[in-house]
């Protein structure tokens, strides 16, 4: 049965068959069936967290740095740093990555870096979970 | 009790269920542990089950990793054949609960959308514009910011900050107009090979799009392939981060619940 789900990987592609922590809050703190009158887990850091993620993108912040990218582009000689740097992109959620956005900034202040994902550890249960308690809603 | 602090609730032998998916009345609960490392089990009617595992009494602390074990719960559940997927956080008084509120309360709409999503599975498609790529199409493209970019060449950063926001909004909403263009031409490959669609707003300023697709399993392998093809031939402008297959998370409501 499983082997129907497992699929050779693509060349082009950056693909995985399950999602990292980015990508798991993404889903499941938005998405997927909840009945609103019954108790709701409240995890004080990840709903700050799922705010900031609609805040993001129309703000000076983002024309300052939009503004300082076009202005780094040279001009002439346009290929002669091609392709290391498109390789260096390439590792799009890398911690080191040099525009990084106020989204990926927050995230990583909240949960680490989105780069050790998995299982994460147990030293961050104190971080989102200390505060947490289950409320009605 | 315990675990709602202050609450006049008497103390009585139930426990808390925490809720991870639906699934077929016939299924069984996926191996292994949830939530607290609690065995996971079902809570059925004759018509859907619900995949559970008790709360430990006392102050229910989650934190990440709760998150991934909610996740990779389903991602088994999957394994096996259509699951409804819960959101993060669902807990329920007791058994009784699960059975009477959710699965005979919703039995319908449940029952509906398992059929419905049998077969199928979600794939999410998140493309990022490589920054210089992007800029420099943005910039070929568009005379007047190619101008004022140039006008700001040789000035002092600090006597230029409303110049530089004026052409960062420029960009910005080339930027946009870019996102439109490239989105569209993501959905017109991939809509055809899809049951459904589903496209959030970006959450990083070069994020193209993210989409969910509904997508039947036979289809996976031409699925696949398409965004392989994307990929190729959007080499060294977009980068595509494609996973799945997972439950059907954007593709299943219950009605008057949610947002």
């Amino acid at each position: 049965m499983a082997s129907t789900l497992q699929r050779p990987g693509g060349a082009y592609v950056q693909r995985s068959s399950s999602g990292g922590l980015y990508e798991v809050i993404d889903v499941i703190l938005d998405k997927g069936l909840v009945i609103d009158v019954f108790l709701r887990v409240s995890l004080v850091g990840i709903e700050l967290l799922t705010v900031d993620a609609r805040i993001v993108i129309a703000s000076v912040d983002t024309y300052l740095r939009f503004a300082e990218a076009v202005n780094r582009l040279e001009l002439n000689g346009s290929q002669s740093e091609g392709l290391p740097q498109l390789m260096e992109d390439l590792t799009e959620d890398g911690s080191e990555n040099k525009t990084k956005g106020i989204l990926e900034g927050a995230k990583e202040s909240l949960f680490g870096s989105s780069e050790d994902d998995d299982e994460g550890s147990r030293s961050s249960k104190s971080r989102a979970g200390a505060s947490s308690r289950r409320s009605s809603r | 009790m315990a675990a709602v602090r202050g609450s006049d609730r008497v103390s009585v032998k139930t426990k808390e269920q925490y809720v991870y998916g639906i699934v077929p009345a016939s299924a069984k609960a996926p191996s292994g542990t949830g939530i607290a490392r609690r065995r996971l089990h079902t809570v059925r009617t004759h018509e859907a089950a619900a995949i559970v595992s008790d709360v430990p009494e006392g102050e229910l602390a989650v934190g990440r990793e709760d998150l991934m074990v909610h996740a990779r719960v389903l991602e088994r559940a999957l394994q096996d054949g259509v699951v409804l997927p819960m959101r993060f956080g669902v807990v329920m008084s007791d058994e009784r609960a699960v059975r009477e509120q959710l699965l005979e309360g919703f039995h319908r709409d449940l029952v509906a959308q398992l059929e419905e999503l049998d077969g199928k599975v979600e794939l999410h498609l998140r493309a990022v514009y490589d920054e210089e790529a992007v800029m420099r199409e943005i910039l070929e493209a568009n005379p007047e910011i190619a101008r004022r970019r140039a006008a700001l060449q040789d000035q002092p950063a600090d006597a230029t900050y409303f110049e530089r926001i004026d052409l960062g909004q420029l960009v910005a909403e080339a930027v946009e107009r870019a996102r439109d263009v490239d989105t569209a031409a993501i959905l017109g490959e991939l809509e055809p090979l899809s049951v459904a669609i589903d496209v959030g707003s970006p959450d990083h300023e070069r994020v193209v799009a993210r989409m969910s697709f509904l997508v039947e399993r036979d289809r996976l392998a031409s699925f696949d392939q398409a965004v392989d093809e994307l990929g190729r031939r959007n080499e060294g402008r977009l980068q595509f981060k494609y996973t799945g297959p997972l439950p059907a998370y954007s593709f299943v409501d219950l009605p008057g619940q949610g947002e």
